[in-house]
């Protein structure tokens, strides 16, 4: 049976068959990531991840001089 | 016999030689006189050590990639200062992340120094930037308001920067508009800010006992108090009529004045001229693009066009 890694579990309740175990935030990644798993009988049965963070660069975009919507695509992501 | 702060240097790979030149360029970065660096590698070799806690919000994580793009600079600021939480770079997760930056604000409250990368969301309650399950605003407000100083690093922590662009949908805005008298703020503006202006600052502070002098934006003055045109190598060229018209023409080849492909260069106070960026190798200018302004407020809303020349007043 696979081992569920603990030492990083944020919450967790419920019985020792039945778990929720959010992690949140993930770090060492770019961004603000959040994991929320239900555990039954020690497998995952449900996973769910979520970017914490939005900007609207979309919403930004429009309307914009296309020569310039690198300069704001380039900062999605700076890593 | 060797110091504490030798050995560990050495452990780091980093002789004698270069730790004194890394003091000489704070000196010079700083603007002090010559002879400065000695009291500078003296303050960093018996100084006490702040801790660091660096908040990311609405980021893209550019500051922090130039804050890593210095190895020399950050293996010796690690040795003076050592970082207690970034998301980043940290290995706890989850509960434990938090628990690091609470376990610093209690036990070294008015001690730390904070720096915050990226913008902070005050539309809709805030739900733009939550991290733990809490807002952004509500982080910021307990890890700044306890710290010694708070240093806003990168245009966004500044005045809200590319999340701020018109129309602004998140309601982002910098620390110092988000927390309103906010003391001490040191703002880094810059997209990315330049390492070695955030390292010159905390080495100020780590000789001194206080912060560098602010401009009326709360910028340090030896970072932002000259323009970039009138420091530009490629000046001479600008005074003689000699400007790039198209990417690649004959004046682009040789290196001719920007201006006409929309140089921000004379609106933009920084000293990107001197320190450049990536290890000194190079800048936006150097590289044959102009200017964007990104020292300064409100850039990314700069109509038409970064393209477009400025125009004349």
């Amino acid at each position: 049976m696979p081992q569920v890694f603990l030492p990083f579990v944020a919450n967790s309740a419920g019985s020792p068959t039945s778990q929720r175990i959010v992690i949140d935030p993930i770090t060492r990644i770019e961004g603000h990531l959040r994991i929320e798993t239900q555990i039954e009988n020690g497998r995952v049965a449900e996973a769910y991840s979520a970017a914490m963070m939005f900007r609207g660069l979309e919403i930004i975009l429009k309307g914009r001089d296309p020569r310039d919507a690198w300069i704001y695509t380039q900062r999605i992501c700076g890593v | 016999m060797k110091s504490d702060f030798e050995e560990k240097m050495e452990k780091q790979g980093i002789t004698r030689r270069d730790f004194l030149k890394f003091c000489s360029v704070m000196a010079a970065t700083l603007g002090l006189p010559a002879g400065s660096g000695r009291a500078i590698a003296q303050a960093l070799e018996t100084g006490p050590r702040p801790p660091i806690i660096w908040l990311e919000f609405q980021d893209c994580t550019g500051d922090s990639e130039s804050f890593l793009r210095e190895p020399t600079l950050i293996n010796l600021l690690f040795d003076s200062v050592s970082l207690n939480y970034h998301e980043t770079l940290m290995a706890p997760s989850g509960t434990l992340a938090e628990k690091s930056r609470l376990e610093t604000i209690r036990n070294y409250a008015g001690q730390y120094i904070c720096v915050v990368e990226g913008s902070i969301p005050t539309g809709s309650g805030g739900v733009y930037a939550m991290i733990g399950g809490r807002t952004a605003l509500s982080i910021a407000q307990e890890t700044c308001t306890k710290a010694l100083a708070t240093i806003a690093v990168g245009n966004c922590a500044w005045d809200g920067g590319l999340a701020a662009a018109a129309p602004n949908p998140t309601g982002a805005k910098g620390v110092g508009g988000a927390l309103p008298g906010l003391s001490p703020l040191i703002n880094l503006p810059g997209c990315p800010m330049n390492v070695v202006n955030l390292t010159a600052t905390i080495v100020y502070f780590l000789t001194n006992n206080q912060w560098p002098a602010l401009d009326s934006q709360g910028r340090p003055q030896f970072a932002y108090g000259q323009e970039i045109h009138e420091n530009c190598p490629r000046h001479n060229h600008f005074e003689a009529d000699r400007f790039v018209r198209a990417w690649g023409d004959q004046g682009h080849q040789s290196g001719w004045c920007l201006f006409m492909m929309g140089c921000k260069g004379p609106r933009t106070r920084h000293n990107c001229w001197q320190v450049k960026w990536n290890g000194g190798i190079n800048w936006p200018i150097g590289a044959g693009h102009g200017c964007i302004g990104c020292a300064s407020a409100n850039f990314w809303d700069q109509p038409p066009s970064f393209y477009n020349p400025l125009p004349d007043d």
